[in-house]
């Protein structure tokens, strides 16, 4: 089950960050640490025929790039700390978006809550501070040019016997 | 003919990147509008003449639905073409959305997908010479 949950997950978020700003991200497999250095966190909740949350790390450099390929703009451009987070928040919301109905399908409906940033002094390890400290369901740790990030999903519970991952 | 716009989206990063695929697929554009919800998209549907609305679904305030059942129940607004934008990924919501005349694209989208939609409802062919 976590293995291909943590498939699904990683086609996600490389399809997303490829399409939504140009960027290519590889799977760290056999890395089991964290993002070192400065990053900015975000999680998302949702409900439906399961219900859980989704956090994204990700360091300060591949966020900064992140945000400068979404909006076209030169390297050289001003960006404001309210424009890196809104498109945190909005990656968050895509890859959260996609990655259900690629669990589930789309025959099933979730609700997306309002993705939110978390404070920079989190405690990530074993998800503490997350939803609680419960272990990730799935986590994916991938390289970019800029930097890394990491994908973890939390669980309430277990996918129903009727929910067949696809 | 340069189309007048409304991008309906709570984030103002997914506004611009709307704006900056609509250049990129040489959408002959007139004056873009931008609102951050429903409301304030509906309100400005009613100052501005605009011929295509891009809308977002979850939003604060007024969601994208709610927005395009106001806009259907205005004789002056009814007939404007919508677009739904958005990473709604459950069938029966999109075909609910279709069926209140929408059109409905995927988040994330690439700017062919936003030109081929936007030149199926407003009508332009492939040698339409205001796309020039």
């Amino acid at each position: 089950m976590r293995a291909k949950l943590e498939k699904i997950l990683s086609q996600v978020t490389i399809e997303t960050l490829e399409k939504l700003a140009f960027m290519f991200a590889f799977t760290n497999e056999g890395e089991e640490s964290y993002p070192t250095g400065p990053m900015s966190v975000a999680s998302v909740s949702f409900t439906g025929p399961f219900s859980g949350t989704l956090v994204m790390m990700i360091s300060t450099e591949v966020l900064q790039e992140l945000t400068f390929n979404m909006l076209g703009l030169e390297e050289e451009a001003e960006i404001t700390e309210d424009q890196r987070y809104d498109a945190l928040k909005e990656t968050m919301n895509i890859i959260c978006g996609n990655l259900l109905p690629a669990i589930a399908g789309d025959e099933v409906v979730f609700n997306i809550d309002v993705p939110r940033i978390l404070p920079k002094d989190i405690e990530v390890k074993k998800g503490a501070g997350f939803p609680d400290e419960r272990e990730p369901s799935a986590r994916v740790n991938f390289d970019l040019d800029e930097g890394q990030c990491s994908l973890i999903l939390f669980l309430n519970g277990r996918i129903p016997e009727d929910i067949v991952l696809l | 003919m340069a189309i007048n716009i409304l991008i309906v989206d709570d984030s103002g990063v997914m506004r611009a990147m709307i704006l900056k695929t609509l250049r990129m697929a040489q959408v002959p554009l007139g004056d873009i509008h931008e609102a951050e919800n429903g409301q304030k998209g509906f309100d400005l549907l009613d100052q501005q003449w605009v011929d295509l609305v891009i809308v977002d679904i979850n939003m604060p305030v007024m969601n994208g639905e709610e927005m395009l059942d106001r806009m259907k129940e205005n004789l002056e607004m009814k007939d404007i073409p919508v677009i739904v934008i958005s990473t709604e990924g459950s069938k029966a919501r999109i075909e609910r959305l279709e069926h209140k005349g929408a059109v409905f694209i995927h988040k994330p989208f690439s700017a062919e997908t936003v030109r081929d939609t936007i030149n199926d409802i407003l009508g332009f062919g492939d040698n339409d010479e205001s796309q020039t």
